[in-house]
This record gives structure tokens, C-alpha cells and sequence, in this order.
């Protein structure tokens, strides 16, 4: 009978044992489910790429934004810059590693910016770092552990615009060329996790633990990184237990059931993105009084509380409200009025001669191009803009699309209101954003021949592009956001851009099983050390 | 009256009140189908909106009795497209026969090579998203079924004396087409045809419901399912009555298929 009872006692133990084992396994093991945008991870690829890397967590820059959109040092502790703002001193934090264990030292830093502004030179690479920093020269200095950047023209803060994810720091091994690299499916870089796998098909990774990690220890073994396109299909699996935490599902009902279940954390934060529609100056919308009676027809208030459920915080200007650039003091005279649109298209002559409830222009029917696409609530936006100018007698036709079509689309000029969703200050400051507007003098206008050109709604104000040059010349900060605001007033006068709102970001996570999981204010940044396995 | 007769007029009294209410839509909805009040999105069904609101605030009650229109004019119009195009290809085929039935029946055999949901989508992905394009693409891939059934029609009478004789009296090809193929081919013709509306209604609908067929502001079934999609959880009116729709039509217009066959069929009598 002692026999017995050993045996038994044995067996439960074991038991007990296999089962403890199996949990700790499942606690090391993170299940994440989000939108991958690219098939690659080389940040030389094209943005999405250089975005992916650091997302997922493998990749870091130089320096990092904060949640307050401050910044602070990252792969660089301290720094120095000349008096005429040209010349940046970086010194290396000591003791980072890659995630191979070579050092990550001031020579491999200079190697990695200089192999990106040498490929990105080429037509088989996208990405534009040249945009953002025109630079003269990387020196490295390896016995002070330093790398000095010499640009062309005067920047206010180099350290924002380094934080971009063009410019994480990965480990090339001195090839400046990529005569023997290819980092489309794993890219070594600083960050806790490392590339084991990636689909490009399916674009599935499979991460595993940073062992060199210079934060410290990592907390999960192991990540899963599912691609799941649709919102609806995320909130589903976090609520059946496929996966353990998610991001940005945008389904206001679908956000809603999560966050009233206390089974799952929903963090929430006014990101720096607006959602607005391009208004194509080239088409119909070129006539001023239907564009301003376009934007007047909209009820922006609702659209953001209401049919999007909250997902985004309404504001008329093209930066979000919670940005420093004075938003109070701007103006909107052409806010929500309907019985004001249809006077102003009644005084323009803009009227309904044959009675068929769509009113005419030089004789046609006005029938508007409307290009979406789902994500982040933009289709949304286009159905209910679509009611809403139906209401005034404009015929709205939409194309919903898949995001690189809608490029195309918009690259050829074919449409009259083209959804996106901008990060607006991705470098610290709307220089990037704000192009969207700058004609110089009709140089920057796109159109087809000037790959380089960045303004695709034709629109033309010189006054606007004098600000915008006051601003890119300009290092006194409080100057430039003076001049920022002074732009947001002409586009707002001009009815340049019908903004939707500015969207509030979301990382969901199973609390029972994932703590830590914050969003970020800048979606840079998706998995880091700080999301950790429940006790 | 026999009993299947009396299931054959049910079921056709069924199909004319729903073609009925489509007529009629007008004058049968409580509230315009397209105009949205931003403000009464989602809310559920109660005695102001029966079916209750979707995301613009719509009235679903609305929308679902004038989607009865899209959906049933663009399946009659399918049905009748695959009707007369298969019904022509195949006698065509069936009576000359030689390299003509060969090219025409190889044609057949490559349509229907392709899962034919498959082709839908491939060609309305290329013709682009609308209703119109939805009809094409659906027919391009469904006439195949009339073809071989009225060449297999025609193959069986072909050899019988009255053509002989229609074709010794002087009788033109065109003449002995429509006068004496035609119509022996139409009774199973028709009773094929009565049988797809139904599902001809439920492709086009998925069509609808993954973005090839209808398009906003539109109210049609497939796109209201589609829209519903993801306010399921928070409000699944917006999928259960356009998908009640659906399933009630497509019932109804399936069993009435099958009352005709019974009706139709001479073996019955034996």
C-alpha cells in the first residue's frame, strides 16, 4: 500500500512538474497580432520596412521620442552641436551590442548611416533619408567613441529627426554597398528582439530573444508576430485567446467590448497622426466656392464622436490640437453648416437646372472621385462624407482601395478627395507633413516626370510657400512654430484640405496574461522590454 | 388541384410578393433608404426603426426592402444574360456540330475549369467594382451550364424525321433553330433557370460582400452584410436582417425552382 501511495505521490508530483513546465513555456512565449506594412525589414528598403524593424522591436535608433514628444538618448548618450547647427557630435553609449554580440561602437554606427545614404542613392531603394537630413559627411572616431555628422544646411534638432526609423542603426560588417547582405527577411540590429523567421508571403515573423541585449534582460523567449489585416479579426483572437496582445483595432464597437471587459487592458493616447482627404486642385474642387462648400457640408464633430465612435479627436487643422503649434489661435470660417453650403453653391450659380438632385458646374453634373481605403477609419469617413454631400446636391463616387493602389491613384491625379493618415511631426517638427502643400512655385507640384516632387493636390499658394521656406531656414524654434502656425491659418483660408481628426492610437493586451503593454504616442514603437509575462 | 400545383402557386405567390415589395419599395418604406442621420447611428430595432439603424444612421427596415430591388433585378438580369447566351451557344453548337461544336463546347470546358467563384472575382477584380461588372463577371462564368444542356437538348432531337423533314421542305437554319430546337430545349431550360436565381443571388451577394459588386451608398444585401461585419458584436441587426433577407429569397426562389420541375417534369406523370 506504501508502494502505492509513493507511486501516486510520485506521478502527481511529475504531473505537477510537466504542468508548471508547460505554463512557464507559454509565459515565455508572446502571441502578437498587428498590421504588417512591409515585406522586408531593411530600413534602406522603402518607410514601411525601416518602420517594421522598429516596431517589432528588433531595430533602434540613435535617439528616441518620448510619450510628451521629447527626446531622449537612445544608441547615443550626449551629444554636441556647432554654433552654426551643422556639425553634430554623437558619442556611443558604451557597451551596446547587435544582437550578434559584435560591439556596436562609433565606427559601426558611421557604417550603418553611411551604407544607407550609399544604397538609398540607387533606383532598387526607396527610402528617401536625404529628405529629412541632407548630409555632408559621416566621420567616426573610435577612441572617443564618437561619430560626427556633417550636414549641408542648418537643422534645428538633428537628434528628432535621428529618431526617424530611416536611421536605426544596424550591424552592416563594414560592407557600405550590400555587396554580400540582404536584409529583406532578418536584419541584425540593437533592439530585444531578434529576427528568427519571416515569411514574406505571409509576412509572418517569428522573434526570439535579444541575449545581448544592453537594456538588461529580455522577458519573452519567444514572439509570434501574426499579420492580421482586419480589426474585426483581431479584437476576436485576443478574445479567444489566439493571440495575447494587439494594436490600433479601430472598430469603435470592437474597441468597446474590449475595454469593457476587464480581462483585457486597452491603452489608449492621442497620437500624432491626422486623417484629412487630399482636395485635387487640378479637378472640380479648384472651383473655390465648392471646396469651401465641400468642407462646410461636413459635420467633422460627429463623424470623429459618433461614426467613428471616438477613434479620432476631431480638429480642423492639418496638426493635431495637442501640439505645440497654438491651435487656439487659428480660425475656421468654414466650419459645419449645410443651409450656409447650399447658399454659397446658390450664389455661385453652382444650382440644380434639371432636377435630378445633383447640382451642376460648367454644365456637368458634379459627381465626385472619392479614393479610401480601410484603414483607420478612413473608409468611414469617405461613406459618411459621402451622405453628407449627397445632402447638398454633390454626387460622391468612392473607390475603395487597398493602400498602394490608392498611391497610384493619387500619384495620377485621378481623384478629387484622397484619404490618409499622416504622422505628422515624425521627425519632430512638420518639415515632412507641411511638403504636402509647398508648391514652389509649381516646381514641387507632382506629375509623373518629378519623382522627387511631394505636393499631389496641385496646390499653389505663394504665400504658403514663403512660410514654408521662412520655416525650413529658420533654427529659432519658437519662429518656426510661429511660422507652422501661420501655414495651418492659409491652409484653413484656402479650404486646402478637409481633416477628418486626429487619431487616438490603441494597444490592447490580455491582462491576465501580458502587463506593460503601453501605446505610445509616436507608433514607432510597439514591443519593447517593458511588456512582460503577468507574475 | 394536384399537391403540386398548390406548392407551385404558394411558392409563386411567395416570388410575387417579393417582387411586389421590390416594385413597390417606394411606397412600403417608412424612411429614405439613403439618408443618414449621423447622430442615429446603430441604434437597435424598436418601433420607430424596425430593423433598427446602421453606421450612418440609416434605416436598416429601409434599406433592406429597397435592396430587394438591387438584388433581385441584377439576379433576374443574370439569369436572363446566361440564359439566352448558354441556350444560343449550345443549340448553335448541338446542330452544326463539327469543328464549331468543337471550339464552342472547348471554350465551355475552359470556363468551367476555374472554380467559378474564383474567375467572379478575378474578372470583376479587372472590370472593376460595381454592380453592372458583378453581373458580367458571374455571367461570364455560369453560362457554360446552359450551353451543354441545350447541345445535350438539341444532340438528342437532331436525328428525328421532323427536322428531316422541316430541312427537305426548304426550311432556313435559322428557322429550324428557333421553330424546332428552341423550343424543345426551353421546358428544362427554364426550370434551370428558375432554380439558379436563387443562388445567382447569393453569388452576386458575395461579390457584394467582398467589394466587387455593389458599392456605397448602395442597398443591396451583400454590401449591408459586409458593412455590418464588423459592428457584429455591437450590433448585429445590421447583419441579421439583410442576411433573413437573403436566405428568405433565396428559399423562396429555390423552392419554387424545384415546384416547376415537379409542374414541368412529364416523368412525374408515369
Amino acid at each position: 500500500m506504501k508502494r502505492v501511495s509513493k507511486a501516486v505521490a510520485a506521478g502527481i508530483a511529475a504531473a505537477m512538474m510537466c504542468t508548471a513546465m508547460v505554463s512557464a513555456a507559454a509565459q515565455e512565449h508572446l502571441n502578437f497580432g498587428c498590421y504588417m506594412y512591409a515585406a522586408s525589414f531593411d530600413p534602406a528598403a522603402y518607410q514601411n520596412a525601416a518602420w517594421q524593424g522598429m516596431r517589432l522591436g528588433v531595430t533602434e535608433a540613435l535617439f528616441r521620442f518620448n510619450d510628451d514628444m521629447t527626446v531622449s538618448g537612445c544608441l547615443c548618450d550626449t551629444y554636441e552641436v556647432s554654433e552654426d547647427h551643422k556639425t553634430w557630435t554623437l558619442h556611443i553609449r558604451d557597451g551596446v551590442k547587435f544582437s550578434n554580440g559584435d560591439d556596436c561602437n562609433a565606427q559601426a554606427v558611421a557604417d550603418s548611416l553611411q551604407r544607407l545614404y550609399n544604397v538609398c542613392a540607387r533606383e532598387e531603394y526607396s527610402s528617401t533619408p536625404s529628405t529629412y537630413i541632407d548630409m555632408a559627411s559621416i566621420t567616426a572616431d573610435a577612441e572617443a567613441n564618437t561619430v560626427t555628422l556633417v550636414t549641408n544646411v542648418a537643422y534645428a534638432d538633428l537628434t528628432a529627426t535621428l529618431c526617424f526609423p530611416f536611421y536605426t542603426i544596424i550591424d552592416v560588417e563594414g560592407d557600405l554597398d550590400d555587396e554580400s547582405h540582404d536584409y529583406t527577411e532578418s536584419v541584425i540590429g540593437t533592439g530585444p528582439y531578434v529576427v528568427d523567421s519571416f515569411d514574406v508571403t505571409t509576412k509572418n515573423a517569428e522573434l526570439v530573444r535579444n541575449e545581448n541585449y544592453w537594456k538588461g534582460e529580455v522577458p519573452y523567449a519567444s514572439v509570434s508576430a501574426t499579420f492580421i489585416e482586419d480589426d474585426t479579426t483581431k479584437a476576436l483572437a485576443i478574445q479567444s485567446g489566439d493571440i495575447d496582445l494587439t494594436e490600433n483595432v479601430t472598430t469603435a464597437s470592437d474597441l468597446a467590448t474590449l475595454e469593457a471587459d476587464d480581462t483585457y487592458y486597452v491603452s489608449k493616447t492621442s497620437s500624432m497622426r491626422t486623417g484629412f482627404a487630399y482636395l485635387n486642385f487640378a479637378g472640380v474642387l479648384g472651383n473655390d466656392d465648392l471646396r469651401r462648400a465641400v468642407c462646410m457640408a461636413v459635420d467633422g464633430q460627429t463623424l470623429c464622436d459618433v461614426t467613428v465612435g471616438g477613434m479620432y479627436t476631431y480638429g480642423y487643422a492639418v496638426l493635431p490640437s495637442s501640439l505645440v503649434y497654438d491651435y487656439d489661435s487659428l480660425v475656421y470660417a468654414y466650419g459645419y453648416d449645410v443651409e450656409g453650403a447650399k447658399k454659397l453653391l446658390d450664389d455661385a450659380g453652382i444650382v440644380d437646372t434639371d432636377g435630378d438632385g445633383i447640382r451642376e458646374l460648367n454644365g456637368e453634373n458634379i459627381t465626385l472621385r472619392y479614393i479610401t481605403y480601410v484603414n483607420r477609419c478612413l473608409s468611414d469617413f469617405a461613406e459618411a462624407i459621402q451622405v453628407s454631400l449627397a445632402e447638398i446636391g454633390i454626387n460622391v463616387e468612392i473607390t475603395n482601395t487597398d493602400s498602394d493602389t490608392e498611391w497610384n491613384l493619387m500619384q495620377a491625379g485621378a481623384y478629387d478627395l484622397c484619404d490618409s493618415n499622416w504622422t505628422t511631426v515624425g521627425t519632430g517638427d512638420p518639415t515632412a507633413f507641411l511638403l504636402n502643400w509647398y508648391g514652389d512655385g509649381g516646381a514641387n507640384l507632382y506629375d509623373g516626370e518629378n519623382a522627387e516632387a511631394t505636393n499631389y493636390c496641385n496646390y499653389v499658394s505663394e504665400e504658403y510657400d514663403e512660410l514654408y521656406e521662412a520655416f525650413t531656414a529658420s533654427t529659432d524654434v519658437e519662429e518656426r512654430n510661429r511660422l507652422v502656425a501661420q501655414m495651418e491659418q492659409v491652409l484653413l483660408d484656402d479650404c486646402a484640405v478637409l481633416v477628418h481628426g486626429y487619431y487616438n492610437s490603441a494597444f490592447i493586451s490580455n491582462a491576465t496574461k501580458v502587463t506593460g503593454a503601453e501605446i505610445s504616442t509616436i507608433d514607432y514603437y510597439w514591443l519593447s522590454s517593458d511588456i512582460k509575462p503577468v507574475e | 388541384m394536384k399537391k403540386k400545383h398548390v406548392l407551385f402557386v404558394s411558392f409563386l405567390c411567395l416570388a410575387l410578393l417579393i417582387v411586389l415589395a421590390a416594385v413597390l419599395a417606394p411606397y412600403l418604406v417608412p424612411y429614405d433608404p439613403f439618408a443618414a442621420s449621423l447622430t442615429d447611428a446603430l441604434k437597435p430595432p424598436s418601433a420607430e426603426h424596425l430593423f433598427g439603424t446602421d453606421k450612418l444612421g440609416r434605416d436598416l427596415f429601409s434599406r433592406v426592402i429597397y435592396g430587394s430591388r438591387a438584388s433581385l433585378a441584377s439576379a433576374l438580369a443574370l439569369v436572363a444574360c446566361i440564359f439566352a447566351l448558354g441556350s444560343v451557344v449550345g443549340i448553335a453548337a448541338g446542330y452544326f456540330g463539327g469543328w464549331i461544336d468543337a471550339v464552342l463546347m472547348r471554350l465551355a470546358d475552359m470556363m468551367i475549369s476555374f472554380p467559378g467563384m474564383v474567375l467572379a472575382i478575378a474578372v470583376a477584380g479587372i472590370l472593376g467594382a460595381s454592380m453592372t461588372n458583378a453581373v458580367i463577371a458571374v455571367a461570364l462564368v455560369s453560362w457554360t451550364k446552359y450551353a451543354r444542356l441545350s447541345r445535350s437538348l438539341v444532340l438528342k432531337i437532331k436525328g428525328c424525321e421532323y427536322l428531316a423533314a422541316a430541312r427537305l421542305t426548304g426550311s432556313r437554319t435559322g428557322h429550324i433553330m428557333w421553330r424546332y430546337l428552341f423550343p424543345n430545349a426551353v421546358p428544362t431550360l427554364v426550370i434551370t433557370a428558375a432554380t439558379d436565381i436563387g443562388s445567382m443571388m447569393l453569388e452576386l451577394a458575395g461579390l457584394s460582400f467582398l467589394g466587387f459588386g455593389a458599392q456605397a451608398p448602395m442597398a443591396e444585401w451583400g454590401l449591408m452584410l459586409s458593412e455590418g461585419r464588423s459592428y457584429m458584436q455591437k450590433a448585429p441587426w445590421m447583419m441579421v436582417f439583410p442576411g433573413l433577407a437573403i436566405f428568405c429569397v433565396v428559399v423562396v426562389f429555390n423552392l419554387l425552382g424545384d415546384s416547376l420541375r415537379d409542374v414541368l417534369d412529364p416523368r412525374e406523370e408515369e
